[in-house]
């Protein structure tokens, strides 16, 4: 639920990155934490496991700044994808103004991604929402996986609403800005109207731009063609971000999410003029040599379907100390992984946007478990089998009370994280 | 269009005069208590207002852990047939924090170490949680903005925050 304050002249909004367990959703929140510039950033904190899945949530407020005399923020969450964590979920979606579904866009990761959607709605539901009518963007993430599905087979599965969708790669930090730029500027227009987002029914592989040949220039972002009214009940939503690119040619931004007016029908002269000027556009920022998440060695991954630009979209990147990177995607080659991690403790965390106070007193505290030691490596090649604790069957074999009980003790340990947090982060 | 004035109406707004009448409530609850701050947020986790000591650390993030740690409780309670936990209280080595429920909408928060003790402090915070909701009940009944209220949104505010967007990203 938006809140308005006046007295603090503030407008807060809450935007929840959902999906399916490994995802992306908490790495798309380290690379906005990365690469926002440290004035807009505030701390990321996750509650996590030890083997690095999210636990309750990730948090980062991100201030967009002064808008109209109103100090606009979002506090933007993740939830934990694994559907054992679905009372957990819940509690995160709680008043959420705008959600960013994360689908692994993986051909042995369907049924998760529909599972998770399902859930999402569910979980809406029971809050009085529904992605009908909330703000929510689809990001197709892990463009680069060799099975990638293509993002027509993905829209059809997972976008029925007809919602904004973007391709993303977000260990390399690509798609992740359009994503939560183009969710931002939805729940915005619903604070400021009340209009409802526009839906324009199942969004069908024709509304995207075709491929093109090997050797035709890149796209320009896909353009808005309608929008004459105002709001986004009467917008156009087929601003999908999917550009596709040849290998080897220049990038093309995936597009933002846009209010401006729709340009009317132009002769196809000079529509490809306007496409190269937007491509020109939205090619500067892009001219910045490769600037990969640190702990990230882009040699390991591979492009395959390669539709996106080469070079991170958005803003700059700020130089992250190596270690500020302490979980996300680079992960320790063999991995001793987590299994269903119930019994796991909680691992808190904070990584400061900003030096602390030196004047802090010094004095023993109750402190959060120390950051754990060196960014891990992933191994290279294919990512390896994950024994995903979300298996429904986990959740229904256990039966009703000792669901409730193991309900109670993660819920439990929870609250005693974020206690022990809280009480480290006052001192 | 029913939707659209749902969502029109799903949001929280605090006036500067309904704020004010909060940071009263506040300052006279430390004043009592001999607790360091004292936090008012709103059930998402978004900071309503706060008095008292200023507390180095992000005020944002504090806010989100606290009402995260409340729903979880929530949750526990409703697990355990419970219709609601109305307090959590967290102990430190030298600060301790308890939350209590105002209302349906909203968490006050208190931080306090060992200059008072754990009864002042929840024998006060219960109080000034039953005036707190007593404002928001009038913020309720009341509706729209207090009379002679001059907040509201700027007009343009949608074409600002689509350059701030744009600005940031």
């Amino acid at each position: 639920m938006v809140q308005i304050n006046f007295a603090q002249k503030q407008v807060n909004a809450k935007i929840v990155y959902y999906g399916p367990g490994m995802s992306g959703k908490t790495t798309n929140l380290e690379v906005v934490h990365q690469r926002a510039p440290t004035a807009n950033r505030g701390d990321l904190t996750s509650i996590s496991t030890d083997g690095d899945r999210t636990l309750f949530f990730d948090f980062m407020p991100l201030d967009l700044g002064t808008v109209a005399g109103m100090r606009t923020c979002f506090q933007i969450y993740t939830v934990p994808g694994q559907v054992y964590y679905n009372s957990t979920r819940k509690l995160v979606l709680q008043g959420v103004d705008g959600v960013v579904f994360v689908a692994d866009s993986s051909a042995s990761m369907v049924q998760e991604n529909l599972e998770s959607l399902k859930n999402l709605e569910q979980n809406l539901n029971e809050y009085g929402k529904s992605l009908a009518t909330l703000p929510h963007i689809i990001q197709f993430n892990k463009r680069d996986l060799p099975d990638a599905m293509t993002v027509d087979e993905l829209n059809q599965l997972l976008n029925s609403h007809g919602a904004p969708c973007f391709e993303a790669i977000a260990n390399t930090g690509q798609g992740v800005f359009p994503t939560l730029k183009a969710l931002a500027a939805r729940v915005l227009e619903t604070i400021h109207t009340g209009a409802r987002p526009g839906t324009t029914g199942p969004q069908t592989a024709a509304a995207l731009p075709a491929p093109l040949p090997a050797a035709a220039p890149a796209p320009a972002p896909a353009p808005v063609t309608a929008g004459s009214g105002t709001g986004y009940g009467q917008r156009p939503l087929h601003q999908t971000g999917y550009t596709q690119v040849a290998p080897g040619q220049a990038p093309a931004s995936i597009p933002m999410h846009t209010r401006a007016p729709a340009p009317a029908p132009m002769p196809q002269p000079q529509q490809q003029h306007q496409q190269q000027q937007q491509h020109q556009q939205h090619a500067i920022p892009m001219q910045r040599p490769q600037q990969q998440v640190p702990g990230i060695d882009p040699n390991t991954r591979t492009s395959v379907h390669a539709p996106l630009g080469s070079a991170p979209v958005g803003m700059p990147m700020q130089p992250v100390p190596q270690q500020q990177i302490v979980r996300g995607h680079p992960m320790p080659a063999p991995m001793p992984m987590a299994g269903p991690s119930a019994g796991a403790p909680p691992n808190l965390q904070m990584r400061p946007a900003a030096p602390m106070p030196t004047s802090l007193p010094q004095a023993p505290r109750a402190q959060a478990p120390a950051p754990r030691g060196p960014a891990p490596v992933r191994a290279p090649g294919p990512r390896p089998a994950q024994p995903r604790a979300a298996a429904p069957r986990i959740t229904t074999t256990t039966g009703p009370k000792k669901k409730s009980f193991t309900t109670v003790m993660l819920v439990l340990a929870a609250l005693v994280a974020g206690a022990v947090m809280a009480v480290a982060v006052l001192s | 269009m029913k939707t659209d004035e749902k969502l029109r109406n799903d949001r929280m707004v605090f006036y500067t005069a309904d704020v004010q009448r909060f940071d009263g409530e506040l300052d006279g609850f430390l004043e009592l208590s001999g607790a360091r701050s004292a936090l008012l947020i709103d059930k998402e986790g978004h900071l309503v207002t706060r008095r008292g000591e200023t507390v180095q650390t992000s005020l944002e993030s504090i806010s989100a852990l606290i009402a995260g740690s409340f729903a979880a409780t929530r949750e526990m309670a409703r697990l355990l047939g419970e219709s609601h936990f109305s307090t959590l209280f967290h102990q430190g080595q030298r600060d301790s924090i308890q939350v209590s429920l105002v209302g349906e909408m909203a968490l006050f928060a208190t931080v306090f170490d060992g200059r008072t003790n754990l009864g002042l402090v929840r024998y006060y915070a219960t109080e000034t949680a039953q005036r707190l909701e007593g404002i928001l009940g009038d913020m309720k009944a009341r509706g729209g903005a207090p009379g002679g209220a001059a907040d509201q949104l700027s007009s343009d505010f949608g074409q600002s925050a689509s350059a701030a967007l744009d600005k940031l990203f």
